[in-house]
């Protein structure tokens, strides 16, 4: 099975992030960068997959050149090869334009099954993989929590609202778009890293790819959010104030 | 007749048949001796060369070499009365390596030491005196192996040591008896040779038996890797870690052939002593196994058959087993190198360990907590930030930045360096020094964290760190040396220690109040208007009314202060926090202290890994730490302080309570400087 991982270089978890001067995007000499978090799921899936049936994981992301370090991370967690569609101007495309730089990469791969994250830990459209199936003519899932190969297909599992889930089947290829928390990750390792150097880093210039279209909607301003806190302190014995808190967990802020 | 005209008997000159048959035997001997070390030597010698490897600073070998070889220092102080048999019965060896070589030289008709004349008369006066001190010392070592039977020796009786008792038994008494039988008597002919039997006998025992190390461990000794775990540089692009044979170095085969079996890294190891699987002594015969099934230059797998690595990742790398190793053998290296092999090749499959290697991948502290709760801290206290106008950096680490208790540690630390008027400030970013993964064998994410906070260090100029964790001086000076130049660092117990003449004492008339140190909003995310006092111990009496606040202790507590591993045997600081607590109030020592100091089970980063077997090292420490009957127990190791905390939770009032020595010097302090 050949399986294509599209994976997208975010600023790391802890960053602080700066507005730029222009007030339209963010500072980003200073900051430091990571794998999407829902995209080394969907890696992660991959490499599971092609454990047990066989096959090769080829990662695809689009970014400027520092995007690199995340393939190449990609690369020594086990991936085969990769494709890099490299530009510097992607985040002036929306989640459009950058779906139809992917899909037209992906096509050249014919692959049996593209994975996405579920959206990006920075804009968050949520959008670029359902775009890519459209493009690429494909049937797709999203919200997936995991995958099984069947004969005649994939059998996917969809995490639904309020602890529901569905199993839907799909036959191949198709895309899917893969949340975060299925399954475990692994850890890259110093032997990865190493192979890692000597395996195949594509790269194709937008350009080669075509005319992206312009974007539908334009970044007018980029502000931090109103920061905001709401404490309570429940009152009464360690036995009242339990039963309080755990009720307001769950019916309040429901999260449990 | 007086005792000094007593002479040691020889033997009549022997026939021609016999002397022949005496070089018959002493050939086959020798033979059957190199037949079977032969191929131990090869396995050694083929082994891979040691990368980095130097004998300078040779001075320090050669004191080595000296004091545990030659003195017996190691054997004798950390066992006294097995170790003074031991060194007897090493002595009575040493003394008899003359006595031996006249013993068939005059076999041959060749002897050189004349019973009658001066020399030989004192010489065999001043063997004799080590031959009884021998016999005595061996016998008690025999009643030791075969009735008292230490737990750490093992459940299976040899009976290959019994019988090597008996020889060398045997080799003193008739030594010795031959001052008793006539010259040139048949007796004396009798005695010479069982004397010269037994010697014959014990020589090809010597290789395939744990007498091996009576060859190899002076070399071991005097070859060691220098320095307290000194992990080995990766080399090369196919160098993961001890994987397979062709890992094994020249120095960790010498060492795995070394091993006498006496069973101190054993009877040491915090984990053996709670109910794991790790045995430290069977870590290394499990190389030896190897090495004799598979051979150096084998790629079959050393974990397997002759190592497990459930025990390998039990190790908390407290060092008690490298620091008691009579012969010579570092563990440390070894256990770690298994471990980065099965770590750097993704063989190792922990949940937790995964979440920890994911936490330090993706962000930057152990913890897994954001950054930003970091940036909250320092704001919350005020620290100043590093310039390169002050003196000390004050390196937070993990513990300090992010861990509650850790926290309040350095937040008292700060106080009182204010106190004493000493300049510092607190980098803006900084990540895990690399420790637990250094000592977990992840070395792409040890360099990766080491070469970040080296180049922000240079970055920012700094030129002296102090910090409050043993775990963070010892990674940062030595570990992180492979990668560049590290900044001074020293320890706040070593800071403290210095200014212990300035430091406050404690008002002896007057109970010494709990000053509340962490400045508001630390303590929790609450909103300024609805926060409650939140400084709460483990100590703290919890009813049902709600929280009660701790009862002020006295200033002349009796503290027992905890040795943690990483200061004391991987630093030798052991007087600077005792200087620091006994400012404090008075210290008491627990059963095992100093260099033999009781993990708290937090080291070798498996304070982030689940749930142990058996039982708890923290627990068992704690229980041995309040036997004492201290009302404090004194930590110098955030790390040890958060075992504690959570082993002296289910205590209830019976906990005493628990401070770091910085904490024990703050509520001296006149007043909370805010």
């Amino acid at each position: 099975m050949k399986i294509i991982v599209c994976i997208k270089q975010v600023p790391e978890r802890d960053a602080q992030v700066r507005i730029a001067s222009s007030g339209k995007w963010i500072e980003e000499s200073d900051l430091q960068y990571a794998m999407n978090e829902s995209d080394a799921y969907a890696l992660e899936e991959a490499l599971q997959l092609k454990e047990k049936h066989g096959g090769e994981v080829v990662v695809l992301s689009a970014g400027p050149e520092r995007a690199g370090t995340t393939i190449r991370e990609a690369l020594a967690k086990g991936a085969d090869r990769a494709i890099q569609v490299e530009s510097d101007t992607l985040n002036q495309l929306d989640a459009l334009g950058v779906a139809q730089l992917l899909a037209n990469a992906a096509k050249q791969e014919s692959p049996d099954l593209v994975l996405t994250g579920l959206q990006s830990d920075d804009l968050g459209y949520g959008q670029t993989g359902v775009i890519m199936a459209e493009i690429m003519g494909l049937p797709h899932a999203s919200l997936i929590l995991n995958v099984e190969k069947t004969d005649s297909g994939i059998t996917v599992k969809r995490e639904l609202e309020e602890g529901w889930f569905q199993n839907i089947e799909l036959p191949l290829p198709a895309v899917l778009m893969i949340q975060s928390g299925g399954t475990k990750l692994r850890y890259a390792t110093l032997m990865g890293i190493k192979k890692a150097k000597t395996k195949e880093l594509k790269k194709l210039s937008a350009t080669e790819l075509g005319q992206p279209a312009a974007p539908a909607a334009a970044l007018d301003k980029i502000t931090q959010p109103q920061k905001q806190k709401s404490t309570q302190i429940i009152s009464g014995s360690a036995k009242e104030a339990a039963a309080t808190l755990v009720e307001k967990l769950k019916f309040e802020v429901r999260v449990i | 007749m007086s005792l000094l005209s007593v002479t040691l008997a020889e033997p009549r000159s022997f026939e021609i048949w016999e002397k022949l048959l005496l070089i018959v035997l002493v050939a086959a001997s020798a033979a059957l001796f190199f037949r079977r070390f032969a191929p131990i030597l090869n396995r050694i010698l083929k082994s891979r060369k040691d990368p980095n490897f130097s004998l300078a600073p040779i001075g320090k070998r050669i004191w080595d070499f000296f004091w545990e070889v030659l003195c017996q220092a190691k054997v004798i102080r950390e066992r006294p009365l097995p170790g003074l048999a031991h060194a007897f019965v090493f002595w009575g060896f040493c003394a008899f390596a003359l006595v031996t070589l006249n013993h068939f030289a005059v076999g041959l008709g060749l002897g050189f030491l004349d019973p009658a004349g001066i020399f030989g008369r004192f010489y065999s006066y001043f063997a004799a005196t080590f031959a009884a001190a021998c016999a005595i010392g061996i016998f008690g070592l025999f009643v030791r192996r075969f009735f008292i039977r230490p737990r750490w020796l093992g459940q299976k009786v040899s009976y290959e040591s019994g019988f090597i008792a008996a020889l060398i038994f045997i080799l003193m008494v008739t030594y010795l008896a031959a001052f008793a039988v006539k010259d040139a008597s048949p007796a004396a002919s009798a005695l010479w040779w069982i004397h010269s039997l037994s010697i014959l006998i014990f020589l090809p025992i010597i290789p395939h038996t744990k007498h091996l190390h009576l060859v190899l461990s002076p070399a071991t000794i005097f070859l060691s890797r220098g320095g307290f775990s000194k992990i080995p540089p990766l080399v090369g692009d196919e160098d993961f870690g001890l994987v397979t044979g062709k890992d094994l170095t020249q120095i960790t085969s010498l060492q795995s052939y070394s091993c006498v079996e006496c069973g101190r890294c054993t009877e040491h190891c915090p984990a053996n002593n709670t109910g794991k699987e790790l045995n430290p002594k069977e870590i290394i015969l499990g190389l030896r196994g190897y090495l004799n099934e598979y051979g150096p230059s084998s790629e079959q797998n050393i974990i397997g058959k002759y190592n497990s690595i459930t025990a390998d990742f039990q190790c908390t790398t407290c060092g008690a087993c490298e620091f008691q190793c009579p012969v010579g053998i570092e563990h440390l290296p070894i256990i770690i190198g298994l471990r980065r092999g099965a770590v750097n090749t993704g063989a190792w499959e922990d949940e937790h360990g995964a979440k920890l290697f994911l936490a330090l991948e993706r962000g930057s502290n152990a913890l897994g907590m954001s950054a930003s709760e970091r940036d909250k801290f320092i704001q919350k206290q005020a620290f100043p930030i590093f310039d390169g106008t002050q003196e000390y950096c004050l390196w937070l680490g993990c513990m300090g930045g992010y861990d509650p208790k850790g926290r309040e540690i350095v937040a008292d630390f700060a106080r009182v360096m204010n106190y004493l008027g000493t300049s510092y400030g607190v980098l803006r970013k900084e990540k895990c020094t690399g420790d637990p993964v250094r000592r977990l064998g992840n070395d792409l994410l040890f360099q990766q964290l080491a070469e970040s906070n080296l180049e922000t260090l240079a970055q920012n100029k700094v030129k002296k760190i102090v910090t409050i964790c043993p775990h963070c001086v010892r990674t940062i000076q030595e570990d992180w040396k492979e990668f560049g130049t590290p900044p001074e660092i020293e320890h706040h117990s070593e800071f403290l220690a210095r200014y212990a003449d300035k430091l406050p004492r404690p008002n002896q008339d007057d109970r010494v109040p709990q000053i509340p140190t962490l400045k508001s909003g630390n303590e929790q995310k609450v909103s300024e208007t609805d926060r409650v006092p939140q400084v709460r111990g483990p100590h703290d009496q919890v009813s049902d009314r709600g929280v009660e606040i701790s009862p002020l202790r006295p200033g002349n507590d009796k503290i027992v202060y905890h040795d943690p591993c990483y200061l004391g045997r991987y630093r030798d600081v052991y007087e600077e926090p005792r200087v620091v607590a006994s400012l404090a109030g008075q210290v008491v020592e627990a059963p095992r202290s100093h260099q033999r100091s009781f993990c708290c089970g937090a080291g070798g980063g498996l304070v982030f890994l689940g749930e142990e077997t058996g039982d708890r090292v923290s627990h068992t420490r704690v229980n041995e730490l309040i036997a004492t009957g201290a009302s404090t127990i004194g930590t110098a190791c955030p790390f040890c302080n958060s075992m504690f905390r959570d082993a002296l939770a289910e205590k209830g009032d019976a906990a005493p309570q628990l401070l770091d020595i910085a904490q024990l010097t703050a509520r001296s302090l006149p007043s909370a400087d805010s």
